[in-house]
């Protein structure tokens, strides 16, 4: 166990992390106010960024919550948005086969988003193992201790902010700071326009369920784009063999 | 209907849908929290020996795209439930899009929510 930590990594993790957890703490704290504001103890709305640990999660079960949806609806809506973790894992794991399984165990519960993108680049290049695990860890631990501390704050201002100031709109403006820099490829154009479309037409659902249809149009679009680009890549060489 | 009995069954009701809501918010936090923590093991640890099929790979690539805007656009484009505003007269439309502009110019989180912020609450202020 003792082999894959390394106290230096880890604090260097750490003090990378700090620029982009400043970021978070709007979002944390949004995600204390809106826990609250749906129903939740203090406790549980705490509880929920711990256990949780997903910015995205938390706030869907919140406004789903909020709004009446049934229990099966909101798992299934917090659960389409956990899909990227997958994508995360995969990347990851071919350079975690050495590590003992508990150290994975616990960079799988440290792992979003945030730490994804800042580690994914030291994993490729390779190097040193033991280190690239804890500055990971370090990051992790990092973001998840502000995330608590943003959540506490939420839960506390959320009594104190008055409502004119519609600090909820902070959520969508969170999300939009990260789709936005995704749109520089067609492909992801086309799943924009797509979702953004069937979110507006499908919103008279029932139960909620058009934020899940429109996200699973827009994965379908995406797919579908790619195929008839990769095609029409194929048609272009063609001719020229 | 505004008898006694029946204010003492209203407060009765609403005492009981707390209670039951704690208990969802409580296994809400459980099964998500359970549904994350997977996710996140399975390639890592789960299913380590195995390749991601490709097509689901492929799928994959597009959730967070179709995730965000799912979440995002309904958020700026309904004044209220049901009540789609896409015109300059929707002030969170116009501070979304501005805040869009400073996202995709300067990559930066706290910008972004500052600006829209700023924007909205001007736009509140001085135009409506």
């Amino acid at each position: 166990m003792r082999t894959h930590f390394s106290r230096p990594a880890f604090i260097e993790g750490a003090r990378d992390m700090a620029p982009i957890t400043v970021g978070m703490i709007p979002f944390g704290m949004v995600c204390g106010v809106g826990a609250v504001s749906a129903g939740a103890s203090p406790v549980a709305a705490l509880a929920m960024s711990m256990i949780m640990f997903s910015g995205a999660a938390q706030i869907i079960a919140a406004q789903l919550l909020a709004a009446g949806a049934p229990f099966a609806v909101i798992v299934l809506s917090c659960f389409v948005v956990s899909l990227r973790f997958l994508m995360y894992s995969a990347a990851l794991a071919p350079y975690l086969k050495p590590v003992d399984h508990r150290w994975r165990e616990l960079m799988a519960f440290l792992l979003t988003d945030q730490s994804f993108a800042s580690t994914i680049e030291r994993f490729r290049e390779g190097s040193d193992l033991r280190a690239n695990v804890s500055y990971f860890i370090g990051g992790g631990a990092m973001l998840w201790l502000a995330w608590q501390l943003s959540t506490i704050a939420g839960i506390l201002a959320g009594a104190v902010i008055p409502a004119s100031w519609q600090l909820e709109f902070v959520v969508p403006l969170c999300f939009l700071a990260l789709l936005v820099p995704l749109l520089h490829e067609r492909a992801a154009l086309i799943v924009f326009a797509t979702a953004a479309v069937a979110a507006i037409a499908l919103d008279a659902m029932p139960m909620r369920l058009s934020m899940i249809c429109a996200g699973v149009a827009g994965i379908a679009a995406g797919v579908i784009a790619d195929r008839l680009s990769a095609r029409s890549a194929t048609t272009e060489v063609g001719p020229g063999n | 209907m505004s008898s006694p009995t029946g204010c003492r069954r209203g407060a009765r009701r609403r005492r009981s849908d707390l209670e039951t809501s704690q208990l969802a918010i409580w296994s809400l936090i459980v099964v998500v929290g359970a549904i994350n923590f997977l996710a996140r093991l399975s390639f890592i640890a789960l299913f380590a020996r195995r390749e991601m099929p490709p097509l689901l790979a492929r799928a994959l690539r597009h959730v967070p795209a179709a995730m965000l805007t799912a979440i995002v656009v309904p958020a700026i484009v309904f004044m209220a439930p049901g009540v789609l505003r896409l015109e300059p007269g929707n002030a969170k439309l116009i501070a979304a899009l501005a805040a869009g502009v400073v996202a995709w110019r300067r990559r930066n989180t706290l910008l972004t929510i500052g600006a829209g912020m700023a924007a909205l609450w001007l736009l509140q202020r001085f135009v409506s």
